[in-house]
């Protein structure tokens, strides 16, 4: 189906979700290109935030751009969040496009209040009539004993509160195409990478960070789910990362007759819902696989998506996510909390023992 | 047929690094433009490139610790 | 740098500054008993048209007036929980922006936004509530028309009990750093809610505070809406020329409380503060040295009389929104979006 993006004078009619085609990038790098395309037409794009300007970006995700566009499209900044995710938003009401980047979405609690009190609310307060299009994008989650300052995803706490979409990609494809998406959208867009994704010669890295990435622009809608496999017997739904080990555990299984259908959400808002109640009324099962923290937080929303709908399609539900502790240090301890395939493998095993 | 070599980044002459990411497949067709591998040496990357175009061979794995200088990859 | 000369005082720019406090004070007044009609027997805060919390700025006019009369309608402003002297001030239109304070569809923000969040795209006004954080917006207003290649400014108005938040702090240095085109005003009316100056700070000016950051602060201390304007003048005109911000802090007077409903016990000034009431101060010595007759200064009361009441009763016969419509306006694609 078609999805209506917003078009404005600087979009030429650009594809959605188009073919591949053979060229392969990193997830970080595809971040990358998508920028650069936007910022080769359009000059009120441009980047800002930490280490963004010569370094590249802690985990890549601004590498090249200052060298093509120069320092003043592409602005190191002091360690001043509130002060220049705030000037974001001005910038951002006045009819530019920033692309301001929090480091870590850990550090969200320096600057939280221009993030939810401001750039979420001045569209709603304004009865519509100021738009703040800007993209807010950071760096998320663990696996490589950051502790429990640097390695959280925090994607519900985002989601959860009104005025901000929030857009999780799993894989290079999605990331330029949401990153592409995002910068087009006059609505404020929270744009959050997890670091094992991106394809980093310094962390250990999937197989699925590298993948295919058509080298024209082109869009991937922004609150549509997407059917990363197809399946029978058992729906996992599931964002960033854990897409991948997911898929992995999907793999492993189907030569023992356990057919997985894995839904990589891409979006967190708008939730897909749809997408997630059609594959469970096929399936019976859900499991939820989330590496933020377990309770109140997204996969309880997936679950209400279902059991609001029709409470009888679950036959068997669960969880896999992060529990409500900080995330340790120790690699033993870390790895005992984070959704592991050997977590996601054991409850899918579960929902089908019924 | 022409080599791809591992670039030369450091002075020091027996410098080692590792191939990062291959991202292309053995009998991939390759031209200049396509960005075939990134490799990093004293915590510095670089992006490969072939200097011809053709059909690509693998020579060296990801995560194999090699001298700069060595052929990491041929095109035919 | 020094920047060009500002534009001198005339006797006529004397009572375009009166004019516009007095208009001011109207409206506060006005806001006040509308605010009370409702609430009676016993204060109930959310009882009646204008609900809710209430900041009024009825002394602290001649910071708006001093400060606006140098601004065009394509510079910025942000101000605080307080806006509605520096909002009118500024230009905003009063039929919408009264028609917001009491909720209506035609109010600024469809009635979704109210007192403390009042949003004029055509004047690049804007306000917020929480303490500080409408100073990096401003920076990003005066970043985009210094990108713009305009020599627009911004303007980003606070209390003195902000200059001790990060947000404060974190901007300042950041708009010295990339020399944008922002004038901090920082209004001292000696009270934090119920917490003394000498309480929170710990300068005696916050305009000290601007050579931590390398910028000029000015402090200005009698309230003086003709000290304002001189100071204000200098530093929008420093912005304009590309010569960076400048903090002012005024010490100013708040009049009333707080909020409305503030029994103000905390407060030991009270009985002497009316004596200080800047309108009827500047409007003796306008009278005396012959710049204003008591004739105009009835005509700028009976004209403020009317576009006030106009105002309200525009707001009062306006539509109260349709409740069915309260997902609308979250996201830009469309009204049910």
């Amino acid at each position: 189906m078609t999805t209506t993006l917003h078009s404005n004078d600087q979009s030429l009619a650009l594809a959605i979700e188009p073919d591949a085609g053979k060229r392969k990038l990193s997830t970080a790098k595809a971040i990358q290109e998508a920028i650069s395309q936007r910022m080769a037409r359009d000059e009120s794009v441009f980047v800002m935030g930490e280490d963004v300007g010569p370094y590249g970006g802690i985990f890549s995700s601004t590498t090249g751009l200052i060298d093509r566009f120069g320092p003043e499209r592409v602005l190191d900044t002091p360690i001043s969040e509130s002060a220049f995710i705030g000037l974001g938003i001005g910038a951002a009401v006045e009819g530019m496009r920033p692309i301001v980047e929090l480091m870590f979405a850990d550090f969200f609690g320096v600057c939280m209040d221009q993030i939810y009190n401001h750039m979420a609310k001045i569209h709603y307060e304004s009865g519509g009539n100021v738009r703040v299009p800007m993209v807010l994008m950071t760096a998320a989650g663990g696996g490589y004993s950051d502790g429990a300052q640097h390695s959280q995803c925090l994607w519900g706490t985002f989601a959860h509160l009104p005025g901000m979409k929030v857009v999780v990609p799993s894989n290079p494809y999605d990331a330029k195409g949401l990153m592409a998406a995002a910068i087009e959208s006059d609505d404020p867009v929270v744009f959050m990478f997890h670091k094992g994704i991106m394809g980093l010669g310094w962390m250990a890295k999937n197989k699925r960070s590298i993948g295919a990435v058509p080298e024209g622009e082109y869009f991937v809608p922004i609150g549509k789910a997407r059917v990363a496999r197809e399946g029978t017997d058992v729906t996992i739904v599931t964002v960033s990362l854990s897409v991948h080990h997911s898929l992995d555990v999907a793999e492993r299984l189907e030569p023992e007759g356990i057919s997985v259908e894995v839904i990589d959400l891409r979006s967190l808002v708008p939730l897909d819902r749809e997408a997630i109640v059609r594959s469970v009324s096929k399936t019976g099962r859900l499991i939820v696989v989330d590496e933020d923290y377990q309770s109140f937080g997204l996969s309880g929303e997936v679950i209400a998506a279902v059991a609001e709908h029709d409470p009888t399609l679950l036959k068997r539900v669960s969880r896999v996510c992060v529990p409500d502790v900080p995330i340790p240090y120790a690699r033993e301890l870390e790895y005992a909390v984070l959704p592991t395939p050997a977590r996601i493998e054991a409850a899918v095993r579960d929902a089908m023992a019924t | 047929m022409t080599d791809v070599l591992f670039p030369v980044i450091s002075e020091a002459e027996d410098a080692t690094g590792v191939i990062v990411t291959w991202f292309v497949e053995s009998g991939d067709k390759v031209t200049p433009a396509t960005l075939i591998a990134e490799v990093a040496m004293d915590k510095v990357d670089a992006e490969v490139y072939p200097e011809t175009s053709g059909v690509i061979t693998l020579v060296v794995e990801e995560e194999k610790e090699v001298p700069q200088g060595t052929v990491i990859a041929q095109v035919t | 740098m020094t920047p060009p000369t500002t534009k001198t005082l005339t006797d006529e720019g004397r009572r375009g500054l009166l004019r516009t406090m007095v208009l001011i004070r109207t409206y506060e007044e006005a806001i006040r008993r509308e605010y009370y009609a409702d609430k009676k027997p016993a204060f109930d805060i959310g009882a009646g048209l204008v609900p809710g919390e209430m900041h009024l700025s009825a002394g602290q006019e001649p910071v708006a007036a001093g400060t606006c009369a140098h601004l065009t309608p394509e510079d910025a402003l942000t101000a605080t929980h307080r806006p509605h002297h520096v909002a009118i001030a500024k230009g905003v239109a009063l039929r919408p922006m009264t028609a917001e304070i009491f909720g209506r569809e035609t109010g600024l923000g469809r009635g979704r936004g109210g007192h403390m969040h009042l949003f004029d795209p055509s004047t690049h006004f804007s306000c917020s509530g929480i303490i500080a954080e409408g100073l990096p917006p401003a920076l990003g207003q005066a970043f985009a028309f210094q990108r713009q290649g305009s020599d627009r400014v911004a303007v980003a108005v606070t209390g003195e009990g902000a200059a001790n938040a990060g947000a404060f702090h974190e901007s300042l240095n950041l708009a010295a750093l990339w020399k944008l085109p922002v004038v901090f005003v920082v209004e001292d009316n000696d009270w934090g809610i119920s917490v003394p100056r000498a309480q929170s700070t710990s300068v005696v000016s916050n305009a000290d505070r601007a050579t931590a950051y390398g910028i000029p602060g000015v402090r200005v201390e009698d309230n003086s809406v003709e000290a304002v304007y001189a100071a204000a003048g200098e530093a929008v005109a420093r912005a304009r020329s590309g010569g960076g911000p400048t903090l002012i802090e005024v010490h100013t007077l708040r009049l009333w409380g707080h909020f409305e409903g503030d029994a103000e016990g905390y407060r030991p000034d009270l009985t002497s503060v009316p004596e200080h009431d800047p309108i009827p101060i500047y409007r003796n010595r306008l009278l005396e040295t012959g710049v204003l007759t008591d004739g105009q200064y009835q005509a700028m009361q009976a004209s403020a009389a009317e576009q006030v009441e106009d105002a309200i009763d525009f707001a009062k016969n306006s539509p109260t929104p349709d409740p069915l419509d309260h997902l609308s306006y979250v996201f830009s694609e469309g009204v049910n979006s």
